[in-house]
C-alpha cells in the first residue's frame, strides 16, 4: 500500500468475474436463486412484523 | 410457488385467445440474459387481438383478462400484480411504439423446460432508459459492462424512438464511451 487508501481493484475484478458468472448460469439455477431470495426476503418480513406486533404490546401493557 | 408453472398460465391465456401476444419484461427478462437479483414480481407486455378498445384506460383494457384469470381462480392480488401461481403478474399492455416493436421482436426461450416469450435485451435497455429510474439506469449499466446486447441494434432502435439524447445524457453521466458514435 503505497497511497493512504489500499488498492481494490482485484476485489472489484473478482466481483465483475462472479457477475459473468452468475450471469451464465442455466435459467433454471437463476429461477431457484430469486426464489431462495424471495423467501428470505419474506421471512425477514414475516420477522419484522412478529417484532412490531409484540412491541406494540408491550407498549400497550406499558401505558 | 413455482415460476414455469406461471408462464404455463400465460401460454394458455396465448392458446385461449385471451392475449394475442406476450413477452416477459422487466427484472426477469433482465435476469434471464444477465445474473439474478431479487425481484418479487414479472412484468408482463401483452397485446389484444381485438384493439377496437385501444383507446381505453389500461385498466379497463384488463378486465377481459382478470375475467378469465378469477373463473380459473387466480383473482388475488399481491401490491398491484395478480397472483398466479403465487407470482404476482403485472400485466403491461402495448403503450407505445417502442412496446409495440418490442413485443413484435420477442423471443421465444426454453426457460428450464416451458417455452416462453421473452423481450430483447436492446429493448430492454430501451426501455429502461425511457423510464429512466436509478434502478432502470443501473439495469443499462449492468447491460452494457457484461456486453449483453447487439450495440448495432440498440443504437438503431434508440434512434428510431427518439432516444439518442437520453442515451448521450447517459453515457456522459456514467462515463461510458457512446459505442452508437461509431454506428452510422
Amino acid at each position: 500500500m503505497t497511497g493512504k487508501y489500499p488498492d481494490i481493484s482485484d476485489i472489484l475484478a473478482r466481483k465483475e468475474a462472479a457477475r459473468r458468472e452468475k450471469s451464465a448460469w442455466p435459467f433454471q439455477r437463476k429461477v431457484e436463486a430469486v426464489e431462495r431470495m424471495r423467501e428470505r426476503v419474506q421471512s425477514m418480513r414475516a420477522a419484522r412484523e412478529r417484532q412490531r406486533k409484540r412491541q406494540s404490546l408491550l407498549d400497550q401493557r406499558l401505558r | 410457488m413455482a415460476l414455469s408453472d406461471t408462464i404455463l398460465v400465460l401460454n394458455q391465456m396465448v392458446a385461449d385467445g385471451v392475449i394475442r401476444q406476450y413477452a416477459i419484461g422487466g427484472a426477469w427478462a433482465a435476469i434471464y440474459y444477465a445474473e439474478p437479483v431479487m425481484t418479487e414480481d414479472l412484468d408482463v407486455l401483452i397485446s389484444f387481438d381485438d384493439v377496437s378498445g385501444a383507446d381505453r384506460p389500461g385498466l379497463v383494457l384488463l378486465t377481459p383478462i382478470l375475467t378469465y384469470l378469477a373463473a380459473k381462480g387466480y383473482s388475488d392480488f399481491q401490491k398491484e400484480g395478480l397472483s398466479i401461481e403465487g407470482w404476482p403478474v403485472q400485466f403491461l399492455p402495448v403503450a407505445d411504439a417502442l412496446d409495440a416493436e418490442a413485443l413484435e421482436q420477442a423471443q421465444q426461450v426454453d426457460l428450464g423446460g416451458v417455452s416462453a416469450w421473452i423481450l430483447r435485451p436492446e429493448h430492454l435497455v430501451a426501455t429502461a432508459l425511457k423510464v429512466g429510474r436509478a434502478k432502470d439506469l443501473v439495469r443499462v449499466a449492468q447491460f452494457l459492462e457484461q456486453e449483453l446486447v447487439e450495440t448495432d441494434r440498440l443504437c438503431t432502435v434508440l434512434k428510431k424512438h427518439g432516444l439518442s439524447e437520453e442515451w448521450s445524457t447517459f453515457c456522459v453521466g456514467t462515463g461510458m464511451r457512446n459505442p452508437c458514435r461509431d454506428v452510422s
